[in-house]
């Protein structure tokens, strides 16, 4: 049992006055900016909801914010079900289980804007390995101006950077479940599909919604790669909610680069305070199961 | 468990050599590339296998410098976290507190902000206080989302433990600080390791904050990687830097093997 005392915060205090420099503050310069036309550093003027009244009726932003989430939507129905398929498979196989474990996890260590490279080099049809055998397939990949390869090829290389993360963590939470649990299945005679609803599952939900949160945000904010995949091209075709924020930073238009990073701030804590709500809620639900 | 049967053995063995294939494509690509020269240099081909890129790595300062550039600040991001995360990993452990899980919340809301959100103010704050294109500025700011990491890794470390450790030992008359380094240090060593891992590996592969912070100097090795993409890049250079890029993150695999799950858990 944790014990109540408040001078608990003195320990606290070192990794509060870090966060508060690199995360509160910054946080309250961006909402500061964000009411404000910015000129230049000396040159501020206020406009109130401005910038926030325009982006929310502007069809730019509605268009990447629907691009977003069809991205994100994708990344999710792809990534959590072949994740845990393949940790299913991985805690059955032993000490090739393990290596191959270690093997998908090589993509999340790798730095972000090699990741783009790699594969801008992978399907490049003169050198690259998957180029050269789609040359002689004949299958005509162009990722620069045909909208759908350039979609393909971002979930392609979004899946083989983030797989590794939906198989760890499943691969953990499965490994978990005590034996006499899958004994008492096949006792009962029960079916796989009954196995994997009832006792697999269960035992995975916590896991499942961390993969989810972590997965969501990083997908639906996607930057680094996405940028230098195609910039955004063909056209505006892979422009994401990340991707039109960078070019208002990169224009100088502060004031509504702040009003966007605040809108974004924003889902992303709505969407943290949904998980903290759920997590909480499942939590109680155990207890009481358990009492 | 029933054995498996031949057809779930074959589908397995397809399935793994599937996902083998499509993880190492691109690593297979990559390293191919590094050991062949794709630019003329003096005396060596075009097309030539060998080390020449490896080669000019160390015959480029800059580049050189870059490495040093990275390890400077990730070490210094890993010495900040692990400092200000232990205490805090302890008070979460052992003590309730008035605002506790809104600095948890807020923890976690900053572990999964995007980079790119912060990215403005953090350039205009960091300006102002001399902290651009110096490594104590990126090594602070990669805190954001390493502090959590640490203290959530570390706390489940020091749950692990008895409360009466702590209590043995302040009966025989440590303070706070003697029972930190004298106790509870060795006891999590495991932790810290894995903790410092981490960081290690996240700071390493984060790059936007690294961008806007090197404005002129100080480049890390990613940033040094993007500057060699010119009118004519030596795309074999490129990938001998990203095999070398690569290779901490190899090692650290290999380290936390066992306790792999753990720089992704959260805290509520």
């Amino acid at each position: 049992m944790r014990l109540h005392d408040n001078r608990a915060w003195f320990l606290v205090l070192p990794a509060a006055a870090v966060m508060v420099f690199v995360g509160l503050l910054p946080l309250v310069t961006v909402l500061n900016f964000s009411f404000h036309d910015i000129f230049s550093l000396d040159q501020v003027y206020w406009v109130g909801m401005d910038w926030y009244a325009e982006i929310i009726t502007s069809s730019r932003f509605h268009a990447s914010l629907l691009r977003s989430l069809a991205f994100s939507a994708i990344v999710l129905s792809v990534q959590i079900p072949l994740g845990i398929g393949v940790a299913l498979l991985l805690v059955r196989s032993g000490r090739m289980g393990l290596v191959m474990l270690l093997l998908v996890a090589v993509p999340l260590v790798v730095p972000w804007n090699m990741i783009p490279v790699m594969w801008l080099n992978l399907v490049n049809p003169r050198t690259g390995l998957a180029g050269l055998a789609m040359v002689w397939l004949g299958i005509g990949f162009d990722y620069k101006f045909t909208a759908l390869h350039t979609w393909i090829l971002l979930v392609v290389m979004d899946t083989w950077h983030w797989l590794g993360l939906v198989v760890i963590l499943s691969y953990a939470a499965f490994s978990g479940i005590p034996q006499p649990y899958y004994q008492a299945a096949a006792i009962d005679g029960a079916s796989r599909l009954a196995v994997f609803r009832h006792i697999e599952l269960p035992r995975v939900t916590g896991a499942l919604s961390i993969v989810l949160l972590l997965r969501f945000v990083d997908s639906f904010m996607i930057y680094t790669e996405a940028f230098a995949i195609n910039a955004g091209g063909p056209s505006g075709k892979t422009t994401f909610l990340s991707l039109d924020l960078g070019e208002e930073i990169k224009g100088f238009s502060y004031g509504t680069a702040a009003a966007l990073s605040m809108v974004y701030f924003l889902i992303v804590l709505t969407v943290v305070w949904a998980f903290v709500t759920l997590t909480e809620n499942r939590k109680r639900h155990q207890e009481r199961a358990i009492e | 468990m029933t054995k498996p049967g031949p057809a779930f053995l074959w589908f397995r063995a397809v399935a793994f050599a599937a996902l083998a294939l499509l993880i190492l494509l691109p690593l297979a690509q990559t390293i191919l590339l590094s050991f062949i020269a794709t630019l003329p240099h003096d005396g060596v081909p075009l097309g030539e296998i060998g080390l020449v890129n490896y080669r000019n790595i160390f015959a480029t300062p800059a580049l050189v410098a870059s490495i040093w550039n990275a390890l400077i600040y990730v070490l210094l991001n890993v010495a900040l976290c692990l400092a200000a995360g232990l205490p805090a990993a302890y008070a979460f452990a052992r003590f309730r507190f008035t605002g506790d899980r809104h600095f948890l919340f807020l923890m976690l809301a900053f572990r999964v902000t995007p980079p790119v959100v912060l990215s403005l103010p953090i350039f205009i704050l960091f300006a102002q206080v001399n902290l651009v294109n110096s490594p104590v500025g990126i090594a602070l700011v990669h805190c954001l989302f390493n502090l959590p990491i640490a203290i959530w890794i570390l706390e489940r470390f020091i749950s692990a433990i008895p409360r009466a450790f702590d209590e043995t030992a302040f009966i025989d008359g440590h303070t706070l600080p003697s029972f930190f380094f004298r106790h509870l240090i060795p006891a999590i060593a495991p932790g810290i390791g894995v903790a410092a891992f981490f960081c290690f590996i996240f700071s390493w592969v984060e790059v936007v904050f690294a961008r806007i912070l090197t404005v002129t100097g100080g480049k890390p090795m990613t940033m040094a990687i993007n500057a060699l993409f010119t009118f004519q890049t030596d795309i074999g250079l490129v990938m001998a830097m990203t095999v070398f890029s690569l290779l901490p993150g190899l090692a650290m695999i290999w380290f936390v093997r066992n306790h792999i799950s753990r720089g992704f858990e959260i805290r509520t």
